[in-house]
Formats: C-alpha cells, sequence, structure tokens
C-alpha cells in the first residue's frame, strides 16, 4: 500500500493538451474518485498512472518513489476495466492467475492463491468456466479477482460498474466498498455516476476540460463547491441557477461582486401563495420517496426543480408559489468562483 | 370475440428455387474436370483412347496409383513439395502475424503508410517480377534448388498473410492487449498467450490458403528449378506423360493423389473456422 502522488501532471496528444497540469496526493489507503464529464481528462489519468499512457510531463510517484517512466507492471498497480477485459479463452481461474503464471510460479502455489481469491469472491464453483458462461456481475468479480491477487499497491478502477444493470451496480458497489475496507488499499475509481462516486468516496476530484476543479469529501463538494462548475456537476438533478433580481431571490442578501445564485432542489420550498414567487408546475417527476417538480417562473428562462415529499400530492398545470432557504443559497462571481459559504 | 382470420395462401416464391438450380448448376460445373480426372485415374491408357473420356470405367482399374506411387520419382516430387510448402506456409503466416500484430496494435508514425505499400506487393503480377527474381537467384547460384521457391513463396505470402492479421488482429479488444500488460505481460507474451490464441480461426483460414497455393503452385518451381530431382510434384505430374503418348490415367492417379494433402490440411482446420464461427454467435 502506498501513497500516490501526481506531480504537474501534463499530457499531449499531437498539439492538442488534453491534461493541463494536475497536482493531486492521494493518502495510502484513500478511496478517491474521479468525476467530471466526457472527455475531461479522468481516464488519461488514470492510464497515465497506470503506465498505459506515456506522460508529457510531470511525474507519478508512488510512496515516493518515482515511477512515471517505470513499466506498468512494475508499478505493483493493478486496474480493472469497464469492459472486464477478461480474457475469453480461458478459464475463471487461468484469468484470475494469469499474472501469477507470468511470474512462473509454481502450479501448485497459483491454484492456492486463485482458489483464496475466489472464495473471498464467491467466485469457487465458477472456477472452470469460461467468461462467455458469466453473468456480468460474475464477470466484474472476476476482473476483481485478477487484480487483487497479485497483491498490488493501487488499485485503479475504470468506469468498472458502467455494463451492468441498476440492481446489479448497486450489488457490486456494495461489494467494492466492502472490498475497500478489507483490504485497506489505496483505490483509484472513475465514473461519471454521482451515486457511486458520493457513496464510495472516501474524497471526489472533479475534472472539466483537463483540470482538477475541486478535491474534497462528498459532502464538502455538495454543500460547499468551489465554483460554478462543481455545484453544478456535484448533486442530481443538478444544482437551479437564478440570476439575481429574479422574484425567487427577493428580499436575499446579494454579496458583493456576485454575478449568479445557486439553490439545490431541496432547498426551495412550496409556501402559500403571495408568500413567494410565483409559477406554476410544469413536469413531475415521482420516484417513490421523493418527488422532483419542474416549475416554470414568469421572469426566468430555465425551469426551476425542487424536491417534494413521495406522496406530494402536486399536478403537473398547477399554480404554486416558492422561496428559497436563505442560509442555503450558493452565490457565484462573474468568474464562476464561489463567493463565500453561506453555511459551515 | 376476435374474428378468426383465413390463413392467407402460401405464395409460390421463385427466389429459392432459382438460387438451388444456380448453385447445382455451379457445383457440377466445378466438379465436372475433378469427375474427369477420376473417371481416367480408374481407367486404362487403352480405355481413354478409345475416346470415351466421360463413361464409367468396365472394371475398376488400380493400376494408375501403382503405377504412380511406385515412381520413385513421384516420391521425391512429394517431399521437394513438402519441404516447399511447410517452411514457406510457416514462415510467411510467421512474418504476417508479427507484421499484423504492430499494423493493429503498435501504431506508429507511418504505419499506415507502410501498411498500404505493403499490401500493394498483392498486385505485382509474378510475370512482372520473374525475370529480376530469375537473374539475383541465379546471381547467388541458388537457382537448381528449392531455396528460392520457398523464399519467393514466402515473400508473396507476407502481404496477405499481414492484410489478414491486422484485420483480425484489429478485433481484439485493446483492453486485453492492456489488461495483459498490466499483469506483467510482455509484448511478446501479449501476442502468444492472448491475441494468437483468439485468432485461430485466422490462423486456420490463412494456413489453408497457404498451403494450398503453394502446394499447387506451377510457376516458381518451373522457374527456378531444373533437374528432375529438384521438381515439386505439379510439375511432376506433366513429366509423368509418357515419350509418345500422354499417360492420362497415371496422371490424373498422380493428381487426385497431390490433391490430398490440401485436402487433409483443409479438414484438419476446419473445426477452427467453425470454432470461430460459434464463438462469435455466443458473443452475440
Amino acid at each position: 500500500m502506498a501513497e500516490l502522488t501526481l506531480d504537474r501532471l501534463r499530457k499531449s496528444f499531437g498539439s492538442q493538451e488534453v491534461i493541463k497540469g494536475l497536482d493531486l496526493t492521494i493518502a495510502d489507503g484513500e478511496f478517491v474518485v474521479f468525476v467530471g464529464p466526457s472527455g475531461c481528462g479522468k481516464s488519461t489519468t488514470l492510464r497515465m498512472i497506470a503506465g498505459l499512457e506515456d506522460v508529457t510531463s510531470g511525474a507519478v510517484r508512488l510512496a515516493g518513489q518515482d515511477v512515471t517512466r517505470t513499466r506498468p507492471a512494475g508499478r505493483g498497480i493493478a486496474m480493472v476495466f469497464q469492459s472486464y477485459a477478461l480474457f475469453p479463452h480461458l478459464s475463471v481461474a487461468d484469468n484470475i492467475g494469469f499474472g501469477l503464471s507470468l511470474q512462473r510460479l509454481p502450479r501448485a502455489e497459483i491454484a492456492a492463491r486463485v482458489r483464496a481469491v475466489a472464495e473471498t469472491l464467491q467466485l469457487g464453483p465458477l472456477l472452470e468456466r469460461f467468461p462467455r458462461e458469466l453473468s456480468g456481475g460474475q464477470r466484474q468479480r472476476v476482473a476483481i479477482g485478477r487484480s487483487i491477487i497479485r497483491d498490488p499497491r493501487v488499485f485503479l478502477f475504470d468506469e468498472p460498474l458502467s455494463n451492468l444493470d441498476a440492481a446489479l451496480r448497486v450489488q457490486m458497489r456494495l461489494e467494492i466498498a466492502r472490498l475497500h475496507r478489507r483490504l485497506r488499499a489505496t483505490m483509484i475509481y472513475v465514473t461519471h455516476d454521482q451515486v457511486e462516486a458520493m457513496t464510495l468516496a472516501d474524497r471526489i476530484v472533479v475534472f472539466n476540460e483537463g483540470r482538477i476543479e475541486q478535491v474534497g469529501s462528498p459532502m464538502a463538494l455538495y454543500e460547499r463547491p468551489a465554483n460554478r462548475f462543481v455545484a453544478g456537476f456535484i448533486g442530481a438533478p443538478a444544482m437551479n441557477f437564478l440570476a439575481p433580481g429574479c422574484a425567487l431571490l427577493a428580499g436575499l442578501a446579494v454579496p458583493a461582486g456576485a454575478r449568479e445564485a445557486g439553490i439545490r432542489p431541496e432547498h426551495l420550498a412550496l409556501v402559500a401563495p403571495g408568500d413567494g414567487a410565483g409559477g406554476s408546475v410544469e413536469l413531475i417527476e415521482r420516484l417513490g420517496p421523493e418527488t422532483f417538480a419542474h416549475l416554470r417562473l414568469p421572469d426566468l428562462p430555465d425551469t426551476v426543480t425542487l424536491r417534494l415529499p413521495g406522496d406530494s400530492g402536486v399536478e403537473p398545470g398547477t399554480a404554486v408559489a416558492l422561496r428559497a432557504l436563505p442560509d442555503r443559497v450558493q452565490w457565484f462571481d462573474a468568474a464562476g468562483r464561489a463567493l463565500a459559504a453561506t453555511r459551515g | 370475440m376476435a374474428e378468426s382470420t383465413p390463413m392467407p395462401a402460401r405464395r409460390f416464391d421463385p427466389w429459392p428455387a432459382t438460387i438451388f438450380v444456380m448453385l447445382a448448376v455451379l457445383a457440377v460445373l466445378f466438379l465436372l474436370p475433378t469427375a474427369g480426372v477420376v473417371l481416367s485415374s480408374l481407367k486404362t491408357t487403352h480405355d481413354i483412347s478409345m475416346g470415351d473420356l466421360w463413361s464409367l470405367p468396365a472394371t475398376l482399374y488400380l493400376g494408375n496409383f501403382r503405377e504412380a506411387l511406385s515412381n520413385p520419382s513421384v516420391h521425391r516430387y512429394l517431399l521437394n513439395t513438402l519441404l516447399v510448402t511447410l517452411p514457406a506456409t510457416t514462415g510467411s503466416i510467421t512474418l504476417g502475424v508479427l507484421a499484423g500484430y504492430v499494423f493493429a496494435k503498435l501504431p506508429f508514425r507511418g504505419s499506415n503508410a507502410l501498411f498500404l505499400v505493403l499490401v500493394a506487393g498483392m498486385f505485382f503480377p509474378p510475370q512482372a517480377i520473374l525475370v529480376p527474381l530469375f537473374r539475383m537467384f541465379n546471381a547467388v547460384g541458388l537457382i537448381d534448388t528449392l531455396w528460392p521457391v520457398i523464399v519467393v513463396h514466402t515473400a508473396l505470402g507476407i502481404p496477405i498473410c499481414t492484410l489478414l492479421m491486422r484485420n483480425f488482429f484489429a478485433t481484439v479488444p485493446n483492453a486485453l492487449r492492456e489488461a495483459a500488460i498490466m499483469e506483467g505481460a510482455s509484448e511478446w507474451q501479449v501476442l502468444t498467450r492472448v491475441v494468437l490464441p483468439l485468432s485461430l480461426p485466422a490462423l486456420a483460414v490463412l494456413a489453408v490458403l497457404q498451403f494450398t497455393w503453394i502446394w499447387n503452385d506451377f510457376l516458381w518451381p518451373l522457374i527456378f528449378t531444373k533437374s528432375d530431382d529438384k521438381r515439386t510434384i505439379m510439375i511432376g505430374i506433366v513429366n509423368l506423360k509418357g515419350q509418345y503418348s500422354v499417360a492420362w490415367g497415371v496422371q490424373g492417379a498422380l493428381s487426385l493423389v497431390a490433391s490430398l494433402p490440401t485436402l487433409a490440411v483443409f479438414l484438419f482446420f476446419q473445426r477452427y473456422f467453425i470454432k470461430g464461427m460459434t464463438m462469435g454467435a455466443v458473443k452475440g
């Protein structure tokens, strides 16, 4: 296990710079999740850490040792791929033991270690099967088994659950969380799924256009986003962005330099007519425990999203009035930077 | 209650029947020469010279086969053909695999252009390079040995082998290579332990193509060899004609014997074609 440091890491493809100088330290045993929109550089960064992508400049350090030019296998890093990348012509046992067989370890030792890993991942009865005979979840477990058998210092996960259906994704998410708790290994996990990021991460790293926008614990990012991008990216449904002067913000003290306000859907409340900004319900999304209402307000170009209890009887077309919880409004300046935390 | 709809009358679709008839005619056309050879191989020279090639033999005459197979020259021809075909097939496929892997998985600046140049080698007519090659091998004293035949077949096989293997390797996901590398595999181990085992269908196709093409070749052994003990089987069949008359029966028998190795190679590798097809079906 080891601390991982990225030091002014840059990557260019031809003349296009895709990673624009990353500085990041990941503590030993930490679970860090990289999130960001498509093409923001999170997977490229992961591949540079793995050694699958050359670094244009900067350094990758593992336990203080510069591994920037070290070949992937020499770094002590294991990677779980989005497509599982299981070898279709090898059995589950041979897939899990592939790395050990390359090291020419004795067959008996490989078999014993494969069995031990298979037991922990409930793959014992499947060892003789081939990947094509396994379900998606089982394949993912084999891929995880192949990565843990070599006892790596760092685990990398590249969107490992994105090919699974929703129910299986929840189950595998829990398994990965348990795995992390058991191994206490340094893990870096790339995803575009907010729930995975929020539930798994010790810290989340938000990427945008090859830069890190913010690093922090899930709740810190949710409650105190550093800028408009992070505020809009973290949280689903996304934060509502409003121009100061709209009816919904009437009566709120606008900090100096504020150009935009952000309010999360749960920080808006329905009030009696006349006590807040008036609007009408355009669309209702019922999720069971909660309901999201998309409201049309006369002075705003976009709809405003509001979270309501699951049993809310609001219907599309209903006229409503709403108000923002004043101490929960985030303010952003012209450059999109958060002005000041409105609550501690 | 739903009304019962009358069964629509099955209309006669002429296409399956038309296609069947066309395929049957083509099959007969393709099989006719083989049938002619089989028939003549089972007749005596006297029967054949009576002019009725297509009649069934009155008695099953196996003398032609005995004569062909007991001829020591035929043994030499078969051995020579094997000595050319095996190394040239193996050599061209090996080089094609290596080049194809680099073009598919390890591209470099200009590799696409180089790939096009290499594949363009397929379009050279042999007649255009025949004289220069003869002069070159003559200059190094290799004429009337099997070496020029082996070298030329290996070289001429590289473009098609590279093309086929490169295109097949391109279908093997990069993540498999990367996963193997993360596990500690060298590029050679990625090729031999991951990519090649997944490419058996392509290797089988190439093995059959190259073996058949080299085994059946007439031109290059004719150009590069002179003495009878250096000839390959296809030239040997021609050499078996008598001094004053053509030994149709013996030639027919030897033609059939000569086609057996290619048939055996095809039957051996056929299982991998089927395996390849079912692999795709399971993957969906």
